[in-house]
């Protein structure tokens, strides 16, 4: 194969490699702490893209878009958490998984409402390619790769310096004798909600360059996010980074081996996995049903 | 005589029922409620009894689907061969990924058949477009040959078709329920370590109720297929994976004549909403989180114990869902 290729290739797969660990990460946190899978994350995925479009559009500025997006997904996620997973979060995981996948349709309503179904394109923010081994590279992708790790250190930094981020971790143990310490579980709810929320609107803005911003987006990357979460076990962190990588990888260079791989491969991975090991690469056997 | 007739009378009673709505619903609507309490069915089954949730039920309804559109397009004209290579496509593709799929805790299995929806969507639509023809799908209404007794191409006999399958479906799994098979599909969904204990398999029992419920849904794909003469990858898009559920909870999960209320209720829903306006996701999707907000009986399960003590004068029968046993039950 042409190295030039191979290159450009990988560079693509750890860009989107990134935008699939900021994805999963509210799925992992979500299921983690409060026992929920949550589905809806894919619809602040598109909220955040759909805001950084209108931003950039009115402002001109694409990173003033994608801070408006992490902020708008931040603050629907935190409405459907009061209005909504409020009530179910003592039901079974079933429940929440039927729930959010409502509110996901239902915001897919309302996103077409207001944008209507014609895809719309976002500008890139800087035009620099960057020279790796005799290979142009946008620069861009540099960046949003850059983004995720940095997100992965402070969420490091959060969960093992803080109090809070701290109370998140002992909760994904063991939720009652934290509430027994009497933290305010449900409080820790909301913050862990929001931050997965607006990490998934991050991930939405950042990816909107890339891609064209459509009502069904949320839908598109549904099956890899999914995928990612499984193969890094749920619930697991530095799980979901790994694998968010692997996936990534597996999604770009198999696409230039043979082009419909790129759907394909990611799913004999995961199933290979799960025939290893049942519960994913970090997921902890302990966690019931 | 009279216990047998107890045993029978709903399903003589809701059948009927179906039979005369014929007369004064348009033949279309009660032809696709029919498919589609058929296509329920069997994740009715999976979610109520055995306590999986699928959202991959689409990929299933598409292998049903396609395997009776390509033996009508490519190769035969017999319409009951076709569904019935459906129906065997369905049980080897879930032979093939049920062993894989039941071991998993439920909420893996969830995730991992959505993706498998997925991928069923992307492979018809691309991967295999060589065959599939793509979106546009394969046509084949006109290649369907009218057969003796009952003409499958003719819509007023395809109903009465479907209608006798759908009876037929529906007696398989009133007799599931009753059989000591279904108690134990109960069981290992209530305390799948206690049910180890007595000595049987939860992976064997699991798998069983996988590919069940799993060749019930090809079967309506494969009806699906012949009754519209076209198949397009529509039928497995992400995006309706969530139909079979919703009909589910709609009519009541495990129940036996949920699917039939809830196929009957979402249909109408959606024609009546779609006319009156075109954005009828957003309604779906709100009237779901409705639903499971106030509680997760549905229609028929609403209505059973009221129903039970007007006829028969006597007490509700034991509610068989406890949803405090999934070893998470004790948390908050």
């Amino acid at each position: 194969m042409d190295a030039q290729l191979l290159i450009s290739g990988v560079i693509f797969g750890l860009s989107i490699g990134s935008i699939f660990f900021l994805m999963a990460i509210g799925l992992s946190l979500c299921f983690g702490l409060m026992r929920i899978i949550s589905l809806d994350q894919m619809l602040y995925y598109s909220i955040g893209a759909y805001v950084t479009y209108s931003l950039s559009l009115v402002t001109g500025s694409v990173w003033l878009g994608i801070l408006g997006g992490l902020v708008a997904s931040g603050i629907a996620a935190f409405a459907v958490e009061r209005l909504v997973f409020r009530r179910i979060y003592e039901r079974e995981l079933t429940f929440s998984m039927i729930t959010s996948f409502g509110i996901l349709i239902c915001g897919i309503g309302v996103i077409k409402f207001f944008w209507g179904v014609v895809p719309r394109p976002v500008p890139m923010p800087i035009e620099v390619q960057i020279g790796i081994l005799g290979t142009d590279v946008p620069a861009y992708r540099f960046i949003v790769v850059g983004v995720a790790i940095l997100v992965y250190l402070g969420l490091w930094l959060f969960l093992n310096r803080t109090i809070a981020g701290k109370a998140i971790r002992a909760g994904i143990e063991d939720v009652e004798h934290v509430e027994g310490l009497g933290i305010n579980v449900s409080r820790l709810f909301t913050i862990t909600f929001i931050i997965a929320g607006s990490l998934s609107g991050l991930a939405g803005g950042l990816h909107a360059p890339l891609i064209m911003v459509d009502p069904m987006m949320g839908l598109e990357v549904l099956a890899f996010v999914f995928m990612v979460v499984i193969i890094g076990g749920l619930g697991s962190i530095k799980g979901t980074l790994i694998s968010a990588f692997i996936v990534g990888q597996v999604v770009s260079v198999g696409s230039l081996i043979y082009a419909p791989l790129a759907q394909m491969a990611p799913f004999a991975v995961m199933l290979l996995i799960l025939l290893i090991k049942p519960t994913g690469l970090y997921g902890s056997a302990l966690l019931k049903r | 005589m009279m216990k047998a007739f107890q045993w029978w009378w709903g399903l003589l009673l809701a059948f009927s029922l179906l039979a005369l709505s014929r007369v004064f619903l348009p033949l279309p609507f009660v032809i696709e409620v029919v498919i589609f309490s058929i296509y329920t069915m069997g994740c009715s089954f999976l979610l109520g009894r055995v306590g999986f949730i699928s959202f991959g039920q689409p990929a299933y309804l598409a292998v049903g689907a396609y395997a009776t559109a390509s033996y009508l397009f490519y190769f035969g004209t017999n319409p009951y061969i076709g569904i019935l290579l459906g129906v065997l496509a369905g049980l080897t593709i879930s032979f093939i990924v049920g062993p894989l799929f039941v071991r998993l805790r439920s909420d893996y299995f969830a995730m991992v058949n959505l993706a498998l929806a997925v991928i069923v969507f992307y492979l018809t639509q691309k991967v295999l477009a060589g065959i599939t023809h793509g979106d546009n799908g394969l046509w084949f209404l006109t290649t369907i040959a009218s057969t003796p007794v009952l003409d499958l191409s003719r819509p007023s006999d395809f109903f009465i078709f479907a209608f006798m399958v759908a009876l037929a479906v529906w007696a398989f799994y009133k007799y599931l329920d009753d059989s000591v098979y279904g108690a134990c599909c109960l069981a290992t969904k209530i305390n799948e370590d206690k049910f180890k204990f007595l000595g049987y398999s939860n992976f064997n029992i699991r798998l069983l109720a996988f590919v069940i419920a799993n060749t019930t849904t090809a079967l309506a794909g494969a009806m699906y297929a012949v009754y519209l003469g076209f198949v397009s990858p529509e039928i497995s898009s992400p995006s309706r994976a969530a139909d079979p559920v919703i009909v589910t909870i709609l009519g009541g999960a495990g129940t036996l004549y949920g699917p039939i209320f809830g196929a009957f209720a979402y249909t109408g829903m959606k024609d009546v909403i779609s006319k009156l306006i075109g954005n009828w996701e957003l309604l779906i999707g709100f009237f779901l989180v409705l639903i499971m907000l106030a509680g997760e009986k549905g229609i028929w399960g609403t209505l059973q114990p009221w129903l039970e003590k007007r006829l028969f004068r006597k007490a509700p029968a034991l509610k068989t869902t406890d949803t405090s046993t999934d070893g998470r039950g004790a948390r908050r």
